[in-house]
């Protein structure tokens, strides 16, 4: 199983205990629909796109989201966060071909 | 410049706009039984309820896309997102994509605010929709419609 290439963005960069965060998660997926053609072997490419991404923080699902083939190539998940203390937030994504990945992020909040 | 020389351009411009699309998307659909219509993808996450519109769903799409391949779409819901009244899941709809659903995400309280925020991909020039259910049952929609000059599905 391949590593992706992957990001966890939070914004702003400094926050408090209890503070609404903007999280981002970044993945570089091709995100193939299964519809396309090669151009140069004049074969179809086969579907291959992210079916299920979750956030959990601190073990508890704070948003899962099912997923279809129209995201676009390099998918973007922006969502709000309450934080709620110290502790790992982590992004799990499935596959249409079983590729199960896992990033996280410490989350440390000051003041 | 002159009138002669202008309307050349103007046409090889747009006959090459014409050709482009044509070929770098060109390919068959195969059918597939995860297609969705619009109607059928509807009636399946409201199980038949008729979603009202709402100036609390706040859809922020392009009027035009140049690219059809990235599309981005921001949908803000006004809620308090506390234990008793919060926004449980939001969809996001292609109206005329082969599969009519682009994702759906499931909110909790522990967000803290209803906003989702990602990049789509669009087929042709159509109506975009984000359909959002409550914790308490009703379903809120609110679309717009898209023009996208270049095609970015299959």
């Amino acid at each position: 199983m391949e590593a992706r290439k992957s990001l966890i963005k939070i914004k702003p960069k400094k926050f408090k205990d209890g503070d609404i965060v903007k999280v981002s998660f970044m993945v570089m997926h091709p995100m193939e629909t299964g519809l396309r053609k090669d151009k140069k072997t004049k074969k179809i490419v086969p579907a291959k796109y992210i079916n299920s991404v979750k956030f959990n923080y601190n073990g508890k699902e704070i948003t899962n989201m099912t997923v279809w083939e129209s995201l676009s190539v390099n998918p973007v998940f922006t969502t709000y966060m309450k934080v709620n203390g110290k502790g790992n937030l982590s992004v799990t994504y499935t596959d249409n071909t079983g590729e199960v990945n896992e990033k996280s992020k410490k989350i440390k909040p000051k003041g | 410049m002159q009138r002669r020389n202008f309307l050349k351009q103007l046409g090889t411009a747009v006959a090459i706009s014409a050709v482009v699309p044509a070929v770098s998307f060109a390919g068959s659909a195969p059918k597939d039984k995860n297609k969705m219509s619009f109607k059928v993808a509807v009636d399946a996450i409201t199980g038949g309820k008729t979603p009202q519109k709402s100036a609390k769903v706040h859809l922020k799409v392009p009027e035009i896309a140049e690219n059809g391949a990235v599309v981005p779409v921001t949908v803000d819901v006004d809620s308090p997102m506390t234990t008793r009244d919060y926004v449980k899941a939001i969809h996001i709809l292609s109206g005329k994509n082969g599969n009519a659903r682009c994702i759906d995400v499931n909110l909790t309280p522990a967000n803290g605010k209803a906003m989702f925020s990602t990049r789509i991909k669009l087929g042709g020039t159509q109506d975009v929709t984000a359909l959002v259910e409550l914790s308490n049952g009703d379903f809120l929609i609110a679309s717009q419609s898209v023009k996208v000059t270049i095609g970015g599905c299959g």
